[in-house]
């Protein structure tokens, strides 16, 4: 027998049903070789492990190969490389930052137990394997060996424990509680013997390796007797460590020499963050050779980098989006086909290639961006002014209507604002503006006490997430605590429970064309459009690896 | 002098008081609640309470200004909210830096102004005056932002001669951080020049006009040692004032400055502060700014004294 063809039998023979599963949608072509891999690691076989099956199947893993490699040259040993980015609003520690430009931080001296890449693919880090129960209620991790903090110390099983159990408990106010509630609880996680951690889930959740990756990026591991002084010391195992740490102005990192990886060792000699206070500043040092790497820009603030010959942009596929809430419980939206026509009635095609110059994906009116592998096909939503002026003459309002939109000054938003509202008109409905300040917009962020979540009608920014859980959950269940829509409805409720539990993509994929479809027909909120991650750097910068979360990893980087 | 000296601190320690209640009232009408400003409005409501209660939030008003002030008055401004650090290890980076940037535009354009205005009164009517008076007026007049990004867009980014950002690398020299600051320093010049430049102009015009001018050159001096001697000791008095009153919008009020030039001054770190609700932190800043004004505005006093005895024997009186 082909020796390859042995191996194949003797991995299956030892592969869970689900991992089987997996292996035989390959073969028999239901699923694409990036699928397959991703699909893969999320259930916890390895990357060489699928790569090696992807071959053995008779597939070539050359594509695959390619997407792990930089696309640029390779970089020079040495040198200070200069990343800009914007300044994070408050104080750096990983239990509670929640900000972008905070993140990018505590992603360069500390790590996570799984690397969430480009394409969503789970990548080991400081976890080796994972595994989840028969039910997903139970996951175990495998750490690697041999790692260090920057103090010398070595990084085992209590580590990590410490680690989840700190931010899952509320009495510490951590921002990756909105991950965490209701998925893991204090406590929850067990370091079985020195390099296994075992996570007792609150109820299963076959996207929970995501939820220990660099998409919840609250979850480096610290030390278990960390308290609270990260901007001291910035300790993590990463590849970076601190030496200079200046407020408002950056910070300066240099390589750590005991890093556990050789080959991912910082390249430079040196790496300085420099912060700016706003994206204007940022785009002018980067055109003006301030810094070599600009970790993110907007469309509409980083116009000029999107032409500029001596710029390298990375555009990456993303879950970021704006949500336009309609309140499902209050005139003039308590009727469904009034919803239905609104959403006809916005360009999308005009938003995606007017306001984001084409580097934004269509929204379907559902959280399931294109990104997500789980995302089923659905009929894409058009503008239709006929039709959705025939809904609004069935549903009583053939005159039109007036209704408030409100939002922050913020991003990109008053300008959706401003051309939903001339969208709109063509079919008599006459939209006021109210466009605050981020603080008035989000209030106490209680109902009854902020315009988000009270308003008739509002616009409020999401960031991407590696899985749709958070935002399937929070804004649109009956009992989410961000529904500004306020939508109660069993059945979406009940999916959504089904949907999250699901460990099988199959099964993710079949609960979410129907929450996709029941969406797409209650329409609580307009999802118009998902827009990329773009980063950039000089042509004679390479090896810069940026994921959509916005993590910016320069270890590998260095000057051609 | 002594007695006039001290009536000066005295109004402005009664001065200072009220503006700490006003700063203090004023800061608790700001939207938004404390924890969530902080955890930002995705945060669970648990945490956010959780967060309030340990900062204190929840505190009756009169005890968390009381709670402030006393400990500003044993040199203990509290702590960020945002940044949870002492205010002062935040504010005092912030306000160096603001001191740093007022210092290099006042060294620049307080004697240039000056020179200009009293070079313009000399000939009053004169293509220089006019040229001094008009070019003076229209730099004051166009915003300080335009003059920024014009300035970055000459000399960062065409000719490449200046970085584009205020904020030198870590670890710079005086001379690297000089040169730094040389933008946003001239940006602040061409703002206040045609200001200071008017008033040195029009007090030296009312000098020159003076019944003493006249008889010093009757009595045969020479132009220099009049305008030396009588001229500007008479002129500058208004010009003293002006400038006293521009420091405190040199330390506190370049927002525009500082966030184009991506500087980490006070004006930005007030604006931050206000935005994520950080009250400890907003009021000690404000309540600085407020101390700098005042000062500056008592060694206005005191020079215009030195200057006019009639000042200082008026107020002793």
């Amino acid at each position: 027998m082909d020796p390859r063809q042995q191996r194949v039998d003797a991995i299956r023979a030892r592969s869970t049903e689900l991992e089987n599963h997996i292996i035989d949608e390959y073969r028999g072509g239901k699923i694409g070789r990036r699928e397959f891999v991703r699909r893969g690691a999320v259930v916890g076989m390895s990357v060489p492990l699928l790569t090696f099956l992807a071959t053995a199947c008779g597939v070539s893993t050359e594509d695959l190969e390619a997407e792990d490699k930089p696309q640029t040259a390779k970089p020079k040993q040495g040198g200070t490389l200069r990343v800009g980015q914007q300044q994070p609003p408050g104080a750096l520690d990983p239990v509670l930052v929640n900000s972008q430009a905070g993140l990018t931080i505590l992603g360069q001296t500390g790590e996570f137990l799984i690397w969430s890449d480009r394409e969503l693919v789970p990548q080991p880090r400081l976890a080796e394997s994972w595994k989840p129960n028969e039910d997903g209620s139970v996951w175990t991790f495998k750490l690697r060996k041999g790692v260090k903090f920057h103090d010398g110390k070595v990084m085992d099983a209590e580590d990590v424990a410490s680690t989840f159990d700190r931010l899952a408990d509320p009495d510490n106010t951590s921002n990756a509680l909105s991950a965490f509630t209701g998925v893991l609880s204090k406590g929850g996680a067990k370091a079985v013997d020195a390099s296994t951690v075992e996570f007792h889930l609150d109820a299963p959740n076959g996207n929970f390796p995501f939820l220990t990756s660099s998409d919840n990026y609250n979850t480096i591991i610290l030390p278990k007797d960390y308290d609270g002084d990260w901007e001291k010391t910035f300790i993590g195992t990463g590849p970076w460590k601190l030496d200079r740490f200046e407020q408002g102005v950056g910070i300066t990192l240099v390589p750590n020499r005991d890093y556990w990886a050789p080959g991912r060792r910082a390249v430079a000699e040196r790496q300085e963050i420099v912060f700016y206070t706003n994206e204007q500043s940022l785009v002018l040092g980067f055109q003006g050779n301030e810094v070599d790497v600009v970790v993110q820009f907007s469309v509409s603030g980083g116009k000029a980098l999107l032409t500029d010959e001596t710029v390298i942009t990375t555009e990456l596929q993303s879950a970021a989006h704006r949500q336009v809430h309609l309140r499902t419980d209050k005139e003039p939206f308590r009727d469904k086909r009034v919803r239905q026509a609104m959403a006809l009635l916005v360009d999308r095609r005009a938003l995606v290639d007017g306001l984001l110059d084409t580097k934004a994906d269509f929204g379907n009116d559902s959280p399931f961006a294109p990104i997500y592998r789980s995302t089923a096909e659905v009929e894409q939503r058009q503008q239709d002014v006929a039709k959705a002026k025939e809904l609004l003459a069935s549903a009583g309002k053939e005159q039109g209507f007036s209704v408030p939109l409100s939002g922050w000054q913020g991003f990109e938003m008053p300008d959706l604002a401003q051309l939903i509202q001339q969208d709109v008109r063509e079919a008599g409905i006459r939209v006021a503006l109210n466009i605050t300040n981020q603080a008035t917009y989000f209030g106490e962020a209680t109902y009854g006490n902020s315009p988000w979540l009270d308003s008739t009608m509002g616009i409020t920014e999401y960031g991407h997430r590696g899985v749709p859980n958070v935002v399937l959950g929070a804004p649109l269940k009956s009992d989410g605590t961000w529904n500004g829509a306020h939508f109660k409805n069993k059945r979406y409720d009940a999916l959504v429970e089904d949907y999250v539990a699901a460990v099988d993509l199959d099964e993710q994929r079949r609960y979410a064309k129907q929450i996709q479809e029941l969406l797409l027909d209650e329409v609580p909120i307009m999802f118009t459009y998902f827009y990329y991650f773009l980063s950039g750097a000089k042509d004679y910068v390479a090896g810069v690896e940026t994921n959509a979360m916005g993590h910016t990893d320069v270890s590998r980087a260095g000057f051609t | 002098m002594g007695r006039f000296i001290l009536k000066r601190v005295l109004l402005s320690i009664v001065t200072l008081f009220i503006l700490s209640i006003i700063v203090f009232v004023c800061a608790q009408v700001l939207p938004g609640d404390v924890g969530r400003s902080i955890l930002g409005p995705f945060a669970d409501q648990k945490s956010v309470d959780a967060l309030n209660e340990e900062l204190g939030a929840n505190d009756p008003l009169p005890v968390q200004y009381w709670d402030w002030i006393s400990g500003v008055l044993t040199g203990d401004m509290g702590e960020s909210r945002a940044f949870r650090q002492p205010v002062e290890d935040v504010i005092g980076p912030a306000l160096v830096n603001s001191a740093k940037l007022a210092l290099i535009a006042f060294i620049i354009v307080v004697p240039l102004a000056i020179a200009g205005g009293v070079w313009a009164a000399l000939k009053e009517g004169s293509f220089r005056d006019r040229f001094v008076s008009i070019g003076g007026l229209s730099a004051t007049a166009v915003p300080d932002f335009v003059w920024a990004v014009l300035l970055i867009i000459i000399f960062a980014l065409t000719l490449g001669i200046f970085p584009s950002t205020a904020t030198a690398p870590p670890g710079s020299g005086f001379f690297e951080q000089l040169w730094y600051l040389i933008l946003p320093a001239l940006c602040l010049v061409f703002v206040l020049f045609g200001y200071i430049a008017r008033m040195a102009r029009a007090g030296t015009i009312e000098s020159l006009d003076a019944d003493y001018t006249r008889t010093a050159v009757i009595k045969g001096l020479p132009q220099k040692t009049v305008v030396r001697r009588h001229v500007l000791r008479n002129s500058l008095l208004p010009t003293i004032a002006v400038v006293a009153t521009q420091l405190g919008y040199l330390i506190g009020g370049l927002v525009v400055i500082e966030l184009i030039f991506n500087y980490n001054g006070l004006g930005q770190a007030l604006v931050e502060a206000a935005q994520q609700n950080d009250i400890p932190m907003l009021q000690s800043g404000i309540l600085i700014v407020g101390v700098v004004y005042l000062v500056a505005t008592l060694c206005a006093d005191i020079s215009y004294s030195v200057l006019n005895p009639r000042v200082r024997l008026g107020a002793e009186q």
